[in-house]
């Protein structure tokens, strides 16, 4: 349905720009800094040449496209859609000046609408920074290259109502290595909605989770069934913002007044195997832990760590209700401590954290884990992978990949530190083994992994 | 919808409300064949706080104090009064259902009295609901323990879990734009609703 949106044999720019501050230069730019290899259409009156691309001084002058990129003005963009709309199967005008401003634009957005639909075209936007496809090379958001970054080609598919706070989202995950299916930004929302991308993703190869912030729902009801489905197969993550304005005759009972809130959206998303996230960081890793990590399925967690500190304070974040998530710290086996005892040195601890020491190598990690996978007593394992102590080499990355992946136990992987850690990091991310750079932000991937496994144990 | 009609159309659902009796005028009280304690309540599709407004009498022992109550209501309010039978014992529930703008008809569940106005211990769950969402309601708010039974009150759960589905199908079949049944008493043999306000 989307695929020529997201991946377009060709593109016109509408407002295609000589003058690199403007959008119309940069999403050409972006174009070839992202290696797209369709064809591009660049259209101004003035014609002649941008960025090596030959600039065409009339739509009429170029063939049908997949994607046109209209980033003339609220008022030229009216004024050329009718054109635009005959020649493409996809449109994203990136103006703002629509809707946003009253009735006028309200009126402005109609025009596009039935514009589009006249001619059998679909629309993305306006007031939208487009779209992002790293696998295609299209972006046309305008943001600057040399302050910000793009992140590469993953498995996360990102759906958002403000263009804004996904791209500073992405650019704080492009630095950690995190990678997207597609990005797509909402804007003003006149034509394609939320439902029909979250139903699009939901049968998606390339996107193993979808992540969603939005501000108000399309169609509640229509997104609850499609999510119903999708949640079956591959996690879908909320980032639900602004509260539901209440008013009419129900305000007056106590019913009305305490749904004032957002505690009816809270319900559905339970009811639709919905996770729900509270931050743009949560978003992105419970979407990541989703994605790579394996659904828990019971409370007991067996922690591996050459650092006691971060065993202790791990422990009370699991275990506690209050500033933790209310699970619980596995207890191991006799066969298991007897079988940890004989990898670690005599110092170390083999009980829950077990505590390898500063002593710890890449091997005793493998016995270790090797030892609480075989113990039917622990329910999923956070390793910590710590790069800062001499016996313990890049080998680790191996070594907990192939337990994540081949190992019967659900692993999330904490990493802590700077440079080197975050290098680390990037390797885990590669090999899709959820991992974390903080103990909270660890610990609480377990629980979101362990809320899965009961939403999928549900009948849903 | 006044309280006796709320109460007529819940009942039609099979879920239970103290036995009553509408008395319009003094000589009407003769007909009451109620159980003492009673309480007598203003009747009214006007006022949707009673007993904020002086308009709830609560632990009527004998026919004269229902003249009295009756009296004292209807030459306040000038409208029929609501004689009830007075049941005090078990935990107090709200159950309620709204109109939300994005979701349509939703349902709510908490504890009632001081756990509603302070903690706001309260679960949504979009209309119409199964049987594990009405299972999972039970456990998602926070006083969960007090429904296991506390201080010897024993309660049905599964009663409370039959009266969120019944009304997840009253909803579905009648015209309704927002509830509150607060409180419910949950006790060990079922649930009884001694207050609805059901706006259509």
């Amino acid at each position: 349905m989307f695929k020529k949106l997201f991946n377009p044999d060709s593109i016109a720019v509408i407002g295609a720009s000589h003058d690199p501050q403007k959008i119309g230069y940069v999403v050409l730019k972006n174009l070839i800094s992202h290696n797209y290899n369709g064809n591009v259409y660049p259209i101004n009156p003035k014609g002649g040449e941008i960025l090596g691309f030959k600039v065409y001084a009339d739509l009429n002058d170029i063939p049908n496209v997949d994607l046109s990129v209209i980033t003339l003005p609220a008022k030229l963009t009216v004024k050329v859609f009718d054109t635009v709309a005959k020649k493409s199967k996809f449109i994203i005008p990136i103006a703002g000046g629509f809707g946003e401003l009253g009735e006028e634009g309200k009126n402005k957005e109609k025009y596009l609408l039935n514009t589009a639909k006249k001619h059998g075209a679909r629309v993305i936007g306006p007031n939208t920074v487009g779209i992002f496809v790293p696998f295609s090379g299209v972006n046309t958001a305008l943001i600057v290259p040399e302050r910000s970054r793009f992140p590469e080609e993953g498995d996360l598919a990102f759906i958002t109502q403000s263009g804004a706070l996904g791209l500073l989202t992405m650019d704080y995950f492009a630095m950690y290595g995190v990678g997207f299916s597609a990005f797509v930004n909402l804007g003003n929302r006149v034509d394609v909605n939320e439902n029909e991308l979250l139903r699009y993703f939901g049968a998606d190869e390339k996107s193993k989770g979808i992540i969603m912030y939005i501000e108000s729902f399309y169609d509640g009801r229509e997104f609850m069934n499609i999510a119903k489905e999708v949640s079956k197969k591959k996690p879908i993550v909320i980032l639900k913002a602004g509260r539901t304005t209440r008013g009419g005759k129900a305000a007056s009972l106590h019913t009305g007044a305490l749904g004032g809130n957002d505690a009816v959206a809270d319900g559905a998303f339970k009811q639709c195997g919905v996770v729900r996230a509270y931050n743009e960081i949560e978003l992105v890793d419970y979407g990541r832990a989703l994605a790579h990590g394996m659904p828990i399925y019971g409370k007991r967690i067996a922690v591996v760590t050459s650092a006691g500190g971060v065993g202790v304070v791990t422990t009370d974040y699991i275990e506690s209700q209050l500033h933790g998530v209310n699970m619980q710290m596995a207890e191991l086996s006799k066969e298991t401590k007897r079988k940890i005892k004989e990898e670690i040195v005599p110092f170390a601890s083999a009980e829950n954290p077990v505590d390898m020491t500063a002593q710890a190598s890449d091997n005793d990690y493998d016995g270790v884990l090797e030892a609480l996978n075989r113990d039917p007593g622990v329910d999923a394992i956070l390793v910590y992978a710590l790069f800062q102590t001499p016996l313990i080499s890049e080998k680790l990355v191996d070594i907990i990949t192939k337990w994540a992946r081949n190992g019967d136990k659900p692993i999330v992987v904490g990493i802590i530190g700077s440079d080197f850690a975050l290098k680390m990091f990037h390797k885990f991310e590669k090999n899709s083994v959820p991992v974390y750079p903080t103990i909270e932000r660890s610990v609480k991937a377990l629980r979101i992994l362990y809320e899965r496994g009961k939403a999928l144990r549900r009948v849903i | 919808m006044n309280e006796y009609e709320a109460k007529e159309l819940l009942l039609k659902y099979e879920i239970a409300v103290p036995p009553n009796f509408v008395v319009e005028s003094e000589d009407m009280l003769k007909n009451m064949k109620l159980e003492y304690p009673l309480v007598a309540k203003v009747l009214s599709d006007k006022i949707l706080h009673k007993s904020d407004v002086g308009g709830v009498i609560t632990g009527i022992r004998s026919r004269e104090e229902a003249l009295k109550a009756f009296k004292k209501i209807h030459n306040k309010f000038n409208t029929p009064v609501l004689f009830e039978e007075m049941i005090s014992d078990g935990v107090e529930l709200i159950v309620g259902v709204l109109r939300d703008h994005s979701f349509g008809h939703a349902i709510m569940f908490g504890l009632g009295g001081i756990f509603t106005e302070i903690y706001k211990d309260v679960t949504f769950r979009v209309l119409p609901i199964n049987r594990i969402d009405a299972e999972d309601m039970l456990r998602d708010i926070k006083g969960r323990k007090i429904l296991e039974g506390f201080r010897g009150i024993e309660v049905n759960k599964e009663a409370i879990i039959n009266l969120l589905l019944k009304i997840s199908k009253m909803v579905g079949e009648e015209n309704i734009d927002g509830m509150d049944i607060n409180p419910v008493m949950a006790r060990r043999d079922g649930c009884v609703v001694l207050d609805a306000k059901i706006i259509k």
